[in-house]
């Protein structure tokens, strides 16, 4: 792990599910180099060095995405697509943190190329967990191509 | 001894005696050979030979060959055994005409009483016996007619009664005749008789007169009667004479045809006959007059008949099937179905009016279109309403789970972070509201699951139940319980259902037995079917702590529970989702129990299957 890579983009725009996201990938002391993205259009600019990212590199990272499906301005599916159609972030991991149980929902991120799908429990100690397991599946074992 | 004067006077009586005779008879004499010794004038002029021609002829020569033999024989043999013969006979005249004579043949005797010479004395009998042969041809037409002729007086008693009245009315000659005529009247037609007797004592006839006769045996038979008047040479009406016909069988013929006639006059349908040669109108009945009333008068320039005649082509050339088609005459439509009776080369057309039926049909037509419309548009609407309740679970799902995430989530953290700070008190009540998320939770889970079974598509297939229920049990993981649970699979039938749907079903079923059952030892939980009506009825049963049947109308319904929380955990959907299962696949449930004595659930998957 370099020093400045960003490891994760979080897209989050739920704070209560931002906070405690980011408490659980701290105590898996996996939140070194998270950047956090508020909505679908924030987290698409910084994806591909647009608007306030404009001149980052698109190859810099992240090295793995953690996406909400229900988002402001752009949804998680579009943002999904965008990246898994792209040749230059197509390997980038996604895992689809989501409320939502809905089947199409579901069936779409696959269908979309979406690396892992993961219901948040409202149990907490589950949702911590559950969080902690992906961040370090993706994050350490899983070799994307870009390490 | 007789004087001369005597004998003149005698010679003179003799003569005259002899030209008496002459003048009256036609007298012959034959010797004993049959050869003609004396003829008188009479007897040339009846016989119209001279007499140079008759005498010494043989007697023969006037034989009309009409008398058998044996007649004959017997004539000679009586006169040559010297008696007197008396007889008819018939003779022919020397021009071939015949004529009668009443003969009298007196044979002359010699001293030894042997005859010498025959004389024959004739009386001309032809016009007699030509008006007795008259007569008796005319008795012979009476007796062999099949008609009755009756004789009567002008006081109306019977005088003649031929065979033909024996066999109509019943009564023979012996008794008719000598009874009043009104023997043969019914009771109601006796006046008849009346003015029948003042018509003819008038001179006038009655022909062919119908009215009602009574026979013997009471029968009533209809006749048709002539009665004209008999008048005596002097033209007196003396009587009547009366020749009845049976016409019973003829008017039964005539009311049979009438009421054979009245079926297609009567018919509503219209039937119409023409010659297809001419167009010339033979038969149309009532409704067909109806239909078309210039019919007669138009025929052959009649637009129907071209059309007809057209259709028809084939049929008249050839042998076919009637020709069948639809028309419209008028605003209505009918089904023509013609034949062409060969026969008599005609065409007979009936045409049903079938505008009703067009109507209806065409009315169907177009509420079919107008249901199709309306179904496309009520499913539109329905895809609409199911598009917004799916959007609505999504909202659900998604937006009521982070607020409780986010309830659940910091009361967790603060338990476990700030546990040491928190009195006892604190804790508990931070614990109470971490479980009361918790069971939000799994209430908005299975309402989400409920909605969703209801939503799903059904895919129907044979489903094995006895293989559906023996993996539901696999997953219940019964040994891992901790509890001996005891499973009885009975034979189950299988079914067309949708198999994810079902094992729900079984799934909501056994596991709530699995529940109730706590605190049994053993728990029971048997699964079987019966088909008592052919439709295969499925049962869960356990040996748990039942319900009071007073609550079993809400089972079914969504959130009802019949237990307490801290008795039986659960959110009360299970069986409300096993509810809308069934009805979706058109089968019913329903249960029995009695608290504390267990709880059976039934359920059908096809109706009346």
């Amino acid at each position: 792990m370099t020093g400045n890579r960003i490891e994760f983009l979080l897209v989050e725009d739920n704070p209560d599910d931002l906070e405690m996201t980011l408490r659980s990938l701290r105590r898996a002391r996996l939140a070194n180099h998270i950047q956090v993205a508020r909505d679908g259009a924030e987290a698409v600019e910084f994806i591909f060095g647009l608007g306030a990212h404009a001149g980052r590199s698109v190859a810099s990272g992240p090295r793995v995405i953690l996406l909400d499906l229900k988002l402001p301005k752009i949804d998680g599916l579009e943002v999904l697509r965008r990246v898994k159609s792209d040749p230059r972030t197509q390997a980038i991991p996604v895992v689809v943190l989501t409320s939502s149980k809905e089947q199409p929902d579901v069936q779409e991120c696959y269908r979309l190329g979406v690396n892992s799908y993961i219901v948040k429990p409202v149990n907490f100690e589950s949702f911590a967990s559950a969080v902690a397991e992906l961040g370090m599946y993706w994050l350490l074992l899983n070799h994307s191509p870009q390490t | 001894m007789a004087t001369d004067q005597q004998i003149i006077e005698s010679l003179q009586e003799l003569h005259d005696l002899k030209a008496a005779l002459d003048a009256h008879a036609i007298v012959g004499i034959t010797d004993l050979q049959g050869r003609i010794t004396y003829v008188n004038d009479q007897f040339c002029a009846i016989s119209k030979y001279s007499r140079a021609e008759l005498i010494g002829q043989d007697h023969r020569l006037v034989n009309s060959g009409f008398h058998a033999r044996e007649f004959i024989r017997e004539l000679w043999t009586t006169i040559a055994s010297g008696r007197v013969w008396k007889g008819e006979i018939r003779n022919r005249a020397k021009d071939g005409s015949y004529y009668w004579v009443d003969t009298t043949i007196v044979p002359l005797l010699d001293r030894d009483g042997k005859p010498r010479q025959y004389v024959a004395i004739r009386v001309d009998i032809t016009a007699r016996k030509q008006a007795e042969q008259s007569l008796e041809r005319l008795a012979a037409i009476v007796n062999s007619s099949d008609d009755a002729i009756i004789g009567k007086t002008l006081a109306g008693i019977i005088t003649d009664w031929n065979p033909g009245a024996e066999a109509l009315f019943g009564y023979p000659a012996a008794e008719a005749i000598g009874q009043p005529m009104t023997l043969i009247f019914p009771p109601e037609r006796q006046a008849e008789e009346t003015d029948i007797l003042a018509r003819i004592a008038r001179g006038e006839n009655v022909r062919h007169y119908e009215t009602v006769r009574v026979r013997k045996d009471g029968r009533r038979v209809e006749v048709s009667v002539s009665i004209s008047p008999i008048q005596d040479r002097a033209g007196k009406i003396v009587g009547a004479s009366k020749i009845a016909r049976d016409i019973t069988e003829r008017k039964h013929l005539a009311a049979r045809t009438q009421w054979l006639a009245s079926f297609p006059e009567q018919n509503p349908t219209p039937i119409v006959e023409f010659e297809a040669a001419t167009g010339a109108l033979r038969y149309q009945n009532a409704a067909a007059s109806q239909l078309f009333p210039d019919l007669p008068r138009q025929m052959i320039e009649h637009p129907y008949l071209a059309g007809i005649l057209q259709a028809t082509a084939g049929l008249r050339a050839g042998d076919g099937e009637p020709v069948t088609r639809e028309v419209s005459v008028a605003g209505r439509h009918y089904a023509q179905t013609i034949s062409f009776i060969r026969e008599s080369g005609c065409l007979r057309v009936y045409a049903t009016d079938i505008t009703d039926r067009k109507r209806a049909e065409d009315e169907i037509l177009a509420l079919n279109a107008e249901l199709e419309a309306r179904v496309a548009q009520r499913t539109a609407e329905l895809e609409a309403a199911n598009h917004e309740l799916e959007a609505f679970s999504y909202s659900v799902s998604h937006d009521l789970r982070a607020p409780l995430r986010a309830v659940n989530g910091f009361a967790g953290i603060v338990l476990e972070e700030f546990s040491q700070q928190l009195p006892d008190e604190g804790r508990h009540y931070l614990e109470r509201i971490r479980l009361g998320g918790l069971r939000m939770g799994e209430l908005i889970d299975d309402l989400l699951t409920f909605a969703r079974l209801s939503r799903l598509p059904l895919h129907r297939q044979p489903v094995d139940n006895t293989r559906l229920v023996q993996e539901v049990l696999t997953e219940l993981n019964l040994p891992g319980s901790g509890r001996p649970i005891e499973a009885r699979v009975g034979e189950l039938r299988s079914c067309l259902g949708d198999p994810v749907l079902l094992k729900q079903v079984w799934i909501n079923l056994l596991s709530n037995g699995v529940k109730y059952t706590r605190g049994r030892s053993p728990a029971v939980i048997e699964v079987g079917c019966a088909a008592p009506n052919g439709e295969s009825i499925y049962f869960v049963r356990d040996n748990g702590v039942g319900f009071d049947m007073q609550y079993a109308g809400k089972l079914f319904g969504v959130f009802q529970r019949l237990h307490r929380a801290e008795e039986f955990e659960g959110t009360g959907v299970g069986l409300a989702i096993v509810q809308r299962v069934i009805h979706r696949h058109g089968g019913r449930v329903w249960a029995a129990a009695e608290p504390g004595q267990g709880a059976t659930f039934y359920f059908t998957v096809e109706g009346g299957k």
